[in-house]
């Protein structure tokens, strides 16, 4: 797993300073993430991009065309190609985030995945990113995501960093210590 | 043989006394040339006498006294002999019975430490059979509380879930979130 991080960063720092020489990293990130959402959407041409026995040629011309009919500049059709082509289609989604993380430091901002019981309000998500902002001492942009599993309050993940405030962390606090005794 | 000598003697001096007696002499001795005859027959005799006769005999009871005195000192080498192989062997017999006593004694103390080794063995094995069962007997009882106040936390967590997500209403989510939002401060 950390090998194939590794690999998706090494490909997202690649574009990422060809993007950064062009000057526009964000466009460049949200063409990215707009390509592999599609590819890794949908299984079959997940597996035509990924298996290796089709060429790497006609891998590569593939994830070209799907780039030029989503409307993605140059740059994002050379680099979808180099990657189907290496055969590490499969790593597209990491390599999206690896190249997510970069812009995002460029910026000077993190993100922030928060699960959460219900859809948080508006003051919730602004008062939270306002809390981590101060707390961490970087702009925070929120992924937030409802998870029904959840029997209340929310998780948020910052890189390694993970706060806990559901009702289930609780709980499973509590379990801990009664079964401590 | 001095005795028979004189015998000798007495018989070879009354033969020729009977002799003139006999003749119808003056006296029992007459000093004339019969008596030098006599004399000389008398030294010849007893020359022959004593170098046929006592010589032998005495050389044969010299040999004889010697094969006595012999067989005496043999008998008593014999005696020695067989007084010295019956100490020695009264020696050997007490060696051999002190080696026994000792092979004896030795053998009764290497069994009695063999037995004390085993006894003190099978005390050390008891002991530690008594312990590891003490042991295992704390870890299982150990093991079962652990389970049970796992069993018993999960059953609770399990049934208090149920309550809470029956229970919680939108404004209890709000309360909780904003709870939890309260803590983030704390972070640092």
């Amino acid at each position: 797993m950390r090998a194939r991080e590794a690999t998706a960063r090494r490909y997202a720092k690649a574009v990422y300073d060809l993007a950064r020489e062009g000057g526009d990293t964000d466009a460049v990130a949200r063409e990215l993430e707009q390509v592999a959402g599609i590819i890794t959407g949908d299984p079959a041409v997940r597996d035509v991009l990924t298996r290796p026995w089709i060429k790497p040629g006609d891998r590569r011309a593939i994830a070209a065309a799907i780039g030029q009919k989503t409307g993605a500049r140059k740059l994002v059709q050379d680099f979808l190609g180099l990657v189907a082509e290496r055969g590490r289609a499969d790593h597209l989604s990491e390599i999206v985030a690896a190249y997510r993380a970069l812009v995002d430091a460029e910026h000077g901002q993190t993100r922030a995945q928060v699960r959460s019981a219900v859809a948080l309000t508006d003051k919730e998500r602004q008062e939270l990113s306002a809390r981590l902002e101060r707390a961490l001492g970087q702009r925070i942009l929120l992924e937030e995501q409802v998870d029904a599993t959840l029997l209340g309050g929310f998780i948020a993940q910052v890189g390694s960093l993970i706060l806990d405030g559901s009702l289930d962390g609780q709980l499973a606090r509590l379990r801990q210590r009664l079964a401590r005794g | 043989m001095i005795r028979v000598l004189a015998i000798a003697a007495l018989l070879l001096g009354a033969a020729p006394a009977a002799v003139l007696a006999s003749e119808g002499g003056g006296g029992l001795i007459n000093v004339d040339k019969s008596l030098f005859i006599q004399m000389i027959n008398f030294a010849v005799l007893l020359f022959i006498l004593v170098k046929l006769l006592y010589k032998p005999l005495l050389a044969k009871m010299e040999e004889r006294t010697q094969a006595i005195r012999k067989s005496l000192e043999e008998a008593q080498a014999a005696r020695a002999e067989a007084q010295r192989e019956r100490e020695e062997h009264a020696s050997r017999l007490r060696t051999a019975y002190a080696e026994a006593q000792a092979i004896r004694a030795a053998a009764l103390k290497e069994a009695g430490e063999e037995q004390r080794k085993l006894v003190e063995a099978a005390r050390t094995e008891a002991a530690r059979l008594v312990e590891s069962a003490r042991a295992d007997l704390a870890q299982d009882v150990r093991r079962a509380r652990q389970e049970l106040r796992q069993e018993v936390s999960d059953l609770a967590i399990t049934v208090a879930e149920r309550l809470i997500r029956k229970s919680l209403h939108d404004e209890d989510h709000r309360r909780i979130v904003a709870d939890a939002i309260a803590r983030v401060d704390k972070v640092n």
